[in-house]
């Protein structure tokens, strides 16, 4: 049928599209040492900038992470392992863990899904595009702590926006929001899905519009429709920044906690406390510095674990497909 | 701390030298001058960092020219509110900076901070340093000045012995403690009510039929749950009461609030870390606190507010009663209402929260000296009396007297109510990491008032943690 | 965007009807809340106008500079020929792992040595630091995208390495580029720990002024709507002017 017909020809010219730089050889294999050089020298500034702000405080957190100083007392005791212990046995950080990886693997779904569609319909030269493209910004370039609040205002049981207008529609209108685990769960969720769709929008926005033209219209020229266009040669040339959201977005998901601390306090109990609220506490309200770097350090290797795996997905992913 | 062998970057290590060279030279030059100079190295500015409203910045801020004006010195005050606030003063201690001569210091900061404050008894008998304004150490309220500002820094856990002796800073000196900081700004919970409410005759016959007693402002804790309940009249929008619920430190002070009503320890921990609240009094508390909110006498959103929203809900008038920790405000659109202050009320003993914040003199500051006469003269009778109208919250006796002679009746009521309510208070415990264990003891406290734990297992589970926090912190708990 | 209604709303209502239920729609629009905001009302140490200029600097500063480091590297980690750029790019990757929380006492304190706190400096370079991952990778991969025979056609008509990037390369980096700085920017506008940690009053920025007016009184909600809206005015403007740039809706048709 013509379909079939339509999906060869689209593969094909996307793979001469696709001619990566990845795949091309210099002419002169001596140039590539001399480029070499050049290029690391092109690099420095950025990897200088990175070390120091990196890898230096990471020695720090080691160091620090085998003995239980307090940055307010001066005397500095060693005690090897005991705080990774102490943190692994823990069983309510144990649990913030929990909460954090289900929060993170929800929200960043959301987030890629929303995203993606949004950038469809934005990435488009339209006068209302640039109308809409401002007003999707906005609630990214909100503080999240003022967000935060404005969130927790709105959802306030005797006060709040939100109640009134579920009213006015019918629905239950005496929720308490932040009184309850579910609906906190949701509020905290909600809060920040409208606070970073924006982000992962933005990207992909970037993305489609350094696509390249000709494979796309061929291809319709061809009569794919939309979707067989989008799922065979608009993913794929997307690939890199779907990647990029979803890895940046992974990582600041698990960085959160200015919302959590702000909308829920941790609350009900403990049931929406993540990591990072435990590490501000330890960290910036005890200033327990070795207990507080160990903590850190094992959010580290957490994610450095998660971000290569969910990299190798996506390869292989949009790999699936090739000709 | 760093140590020099973290610090691998050689060029770092060069500053460090650069600097320790100069610090060095600096200090032979000034050393030799210093006893004499001191005195009169008058500097150009004292640095403060202060809180906001909680410690009513404006209050304070609107006496800072005056003190330009009497000693050619000014001083420069930064504000910021409170969790910033102790992130920035812990931070500017860790690095010992020398920036802020003047910290606010709360008082669950303290056995955590003390190593780093200056210790004040010498600069308090020293007749010199007070020449701007009396000191009279015996005007301050005891308890309030022992719980704020007096420590053991080779045992921070320990309060002073003698909590209602007049404070005098020799003999505390000879008691083996000092003085850390002087109190400007004591918060203690008091109740306030509806007044308009409670005078009502339409009120007061409905609540004779329905408890068979006159109408009331309560005094006890049986009361207050009956009154409570009367002022529960949905259909008015109206609830009986506020309570802090929400995961914060507010709950933990509502419980031991109510933990030192019912007969138990209203620091919670005892000097040598025994865990008070795990007790019977501990159970009956939380027991009458969750069946306040499960009765529904307060409004919806209890088990997630905080002093803001408790404030909030009063003042909007959604309740007829409110515990908080500052005078209150009715909303514009609150027709008719007036308001009035009473303890909060009391079990078969009592010991409301208080808090007080001081004005401590930063260890590493280069004109402690000066930066402890701004404290003084900040905190002097005088200056306090004046901030009256801005609201402050006093420590010494002299200026409640004052502060009761007040043109605005309802405002030098709360005063009244605020005196007496510093003088029966409950402090804190005195841990180093009193944050961490705080927040197992509102987790507990909030778990209980939605229902998800009852009393008796979660005081023991909240035991179990907050034994491990202080083990990890160093200290032995016993069993 | 009730949110933001609510904002804009609560910014120019009186504080006192502010909380009616249900809410007012209409009502007289006060200017107070600003004047306060930006004057600097009691209890408040510095007025927002000063808090926005420095936040307009540090972040101005920042951004430029994480695009000026940035582009280089992304230009050499998107050269096939350059050994060791996938583990470098992953490694830029995992760098962005980090926690800031934690890696602001390192600095802290070694800001605090060499007397850097509270200057524009000390803010600027982590900003641009933590914000650079992410620039990179949104610019090698843009770089990455553009076909081989732009290159191929530009080397064939004599272009040598700088004019070809100056040239066509930039032009086409555009959109990635103003997408990078319009994320960075934001990012380094609303980052509040750091600014808190590091700053005092002379470079203090306007998220750590905005908390002020947050507390155990309750929240000031008319300044604070108004300093939050105050807030997003710049980043608002300057997302205006630079979206037309991140859609140019270029097509590779031009080369042909």
């Amino acid at each position: 049928m013509n379909n079939r017909v339509n999906e060869l020809d689209v593969a094909s010219a996307t793979s001469s599209v696709k001619l990566a730089r990845r795949q091309s050889e210099p002419a002169f294999p001596k140039k590539r040492k001399k480029r070499n050089g050049i290029y690391w020298l092109q690099m420095s500034p950025a990897l200088i900038l990175l070390l120091l702000m990196t890898i230096a405080p990471a020695i720090f957190l080691i160091t620090k992470s085998l003995t239980n100083d307090s940055l307010l007392s001066s005397n500095s005791n060693f005690v090897g392992t005991q705080n990774y212990h102490a943190i692994l046995t823990d069983s309510s950080l144990l649990h913030s863990a929990r909460v954090t990886t289900i929060f993170v693997i929800l929200v960043v779904l959301i987030e890629m899904m929303a995203g993606l569609f949004f950038a469809q319909f934005l990435h488009q030269k339209t006068k209302a595009n640039s109308v809409a493209g401002a007003l999707l910004i906005i609630p990214f370039a909100v503080a999240p702590a003022v967000s935060a609040m404005v969130f927790r205002e709105l959802l306030n049981p005797n006060y709040g926006w939100i109640n009134y207008f579920m009213g006015l529609l019918g629905l239950p209108d005496q929720i308490d929001w932040l009184g309850n685990s579910f609906t906190a769960w949701v509020a905290l969720i909600g809060l920040d899905v409208w606070q970073w769709t924006p982000f992962v929008t933005l990207i992909l926005i970037a993305g489609m519009s350094a696509l390249p033209a000709e494979p796309l219209e061929a291809a319709s020229v061809d009569g794919a429709n939309a979707w067989q266009i989008f799922r065979h040669i608009s993913f794929r040339l997307l690939a890199p920044f779907i990647g990029i959201a979803l890895v940046l977005r992974t990582i600041q998901a698990f960085k959160t906690f200015d919302s959590f601390l702000i909308l829920t306090g941790g609350g009900p109990g403990d049931s929406t406390s993540p990591i990072n609220l435990e590490i501000y506490r330890v960290a910036l309200q005890s200033f327990r510095v070795g207990f507080a770097s160990a903590m850190a350090i094992i959010l580290l290797v957490v994610i450095s674990i998660l971000t290569p795996l969910l990299l190798r997905i996506l390869s292989r992913a949009t790999q699936n497909e090739n000709v | 701390m760093l140590h020099s062998k973290q610090e691998g970057n050689s060029a770092s290590t060069k500053i460090r030298a650069a600097v320790a060279a100069i610090l060095a030279v600096g200090l032979l030059v000034s050393g030799t001058s210093m006893n004499a100079a001191s005195a009169a190295a008058k500097p150009k500015q004292i640095r403060i960092l202060y809180a906001t409203a909680e410690a009513n910045s404006a209050a304070v801020q609107a006496a800072l020219p005056s003190f330009k004006t009497k000693t050619g010195v000014q001083l420069v005050m930064d504000t910021m509110p409170y969790g910033a606030l102790q992130t920035k003063v812990f931070a500017e201690f860790a690095a010992k900076s020398s920036y802020y001569d003047v910290v606010i210091v709360d008082t669950p900061w303290s056995p955590a901070l003390a190593q780093n404050l200056e210790p004040l008894s010498a600069y308090m008998t020293n007749a010199s340093l007070n020449d701007l304004a009396p000191l009279n150490p015996a005007d301050f309220i005891p308890k309030v000045f022992y719980d704020t500002a007096v420590y053991k820094v080779a045992k921070p856990s320990l309060h002073y012995p003698k909590p209602t002796a007049v404070v005098d800073p020799a003999a505390i000196k000879k008691a083996g403690f000092d003085v850390y900081g002087l109190p400007i700004q004591a918060n203690a919970l008091a109740l306030a009510y509806r007044k308009d409410l409670f005078d009502d005759p339409a009120q007061k016959a409905a609540f004779k039929k329905q408890a068979g007693r006159s109408l009331t402002v309560p005094k006890t804790l049986d009361e207050f749950a009956e009154v409570a309940e009367f002022f529960t009249q949905p259909s008015k929008k109206l609830y009986g009461t506020t309570l802090m619920a929400g995961t914060g430190d507010w709950a933990t002070d509502d419980f031991k609030t109510l933990l030192a009503a019912f007969g138990g320890d209203g620091y919670m921990v005892g000097n040598n870390q025994e865990l008070n609240f795990n007790s019977a009094a501990g159970v009956k508390a939380l027991t009458y606190y969750r069946d306040l909110i499960k009765s529904g006498f307060t409004p919806p959103g209890t088990t997630s507010a905080s002093w803001d929203e408790v404030a909030t809900m009063f003042n909007s008038g959604l309740t007829a009663m409110t515990m908080n920790y500052h005078d209150l405000k009715l909303d514009a659109n609150v027709a008719g209402g007036v308001i009035g202050y009473a303890k909060v009320p009391a079990g078969n003993s009592e010991g409301p929260h208080f808090g007080t914040w001081m004005l401590s003199v930063n260890k590493y500051s280069k004109n402690k000296e000066w930066g402890y006469r701004a404290a003084q003269w900040l905190t002097s009778a005088a200056q306090s009396t004046a901030m009256l109208s801005k609201g402050i919250h006093p420590a010494r006796n002299s200026v409640y007297a004052a502060a009761e002679k007040l043109p605005d009746a309802n405002v030098a009521a709360y005063y009244k109510t605020l005196k007496q309510a510093l003088a029966v208070g409950a402090g804190r415990p005195r841990l180093t990491n009193y944050g961490e264990v705080d927040a197992v003891i509102f987790t507990m406290v909030n778990n209980v008032a939605t229902g998800k734990l009852e009393p008796k297992p979660a005081l023991a589970a909240a035991a179990i943690e907050v034994t491990k926090l202080l083990e990890s912190a160093g200290y032995k708990v016993p069993k | 965007m009730m949110p933001i209604v609510f904002m804009i709303t609560t910014s120019l209502k009186d504080s006192d009807i502010a909380r009616q239920m249900p809410p007012k729609w209409i009502f007289t629009p006060k200017f107070q809340n600003y004047m306060t905001v930006l004057v600097g009302g009691e209890g408040h140490s510095q007025g927002f106008d000063r808090l926005m200029l420095n936040s307009i600097i540090v972040t101005l500063s920042s951004t430029i500079l994480c695009l000026l480091v940035a582009f280089p590297a992304a230009l050499a980690l998107s050269e096939a020929t350059f050994r060791k750029r996938e583990f470098l790019s992953s490694w830029i990757l995992s760098t962005y792992m980090f926690p800031p929380i934690v890696a602001i006492i390192p600095i802290f304190i070694f800001a605090g040595k060499i007397q850097a706190l509270d200057t524009y400096p000390v803010l600027a370079i982590p900003y641009a630091a933590f914000n650079l991952p992410i620039v990179i990778w949104i610019l090698k991969s843009s770089i990455e995208q553009i076909p081989k025979e732009i290159e191929e056609a530009a080397r064939v008509d004599g272009a040598n390495g700088w004019h070809y990037v100056s040239k066509i390369l930039l032009p086409l980096a555009v959109p990635a580029l103003a997408t990078g700085a319009i994320l960075s920017s934001i990012l380094s506008w609303n980052d509040f720990l750091f600014a808190l940690a590091l700053t005092r009053s002379v470079a203090k920025t306007a998220p750590v002024g905005i908390q002020e007016f947050t507390g155990m009184y309750g929240t000031d909600w008319g300044s604070l709507s108004a300093a939050s809206v105050t807030i997003i005015a710049p980043v608002l403007i300057i997302s205006i002017i630079v979206r037309k740039r991140i859609v140019s809706g270029l097509t590779f048709g031009a080369v042909k």
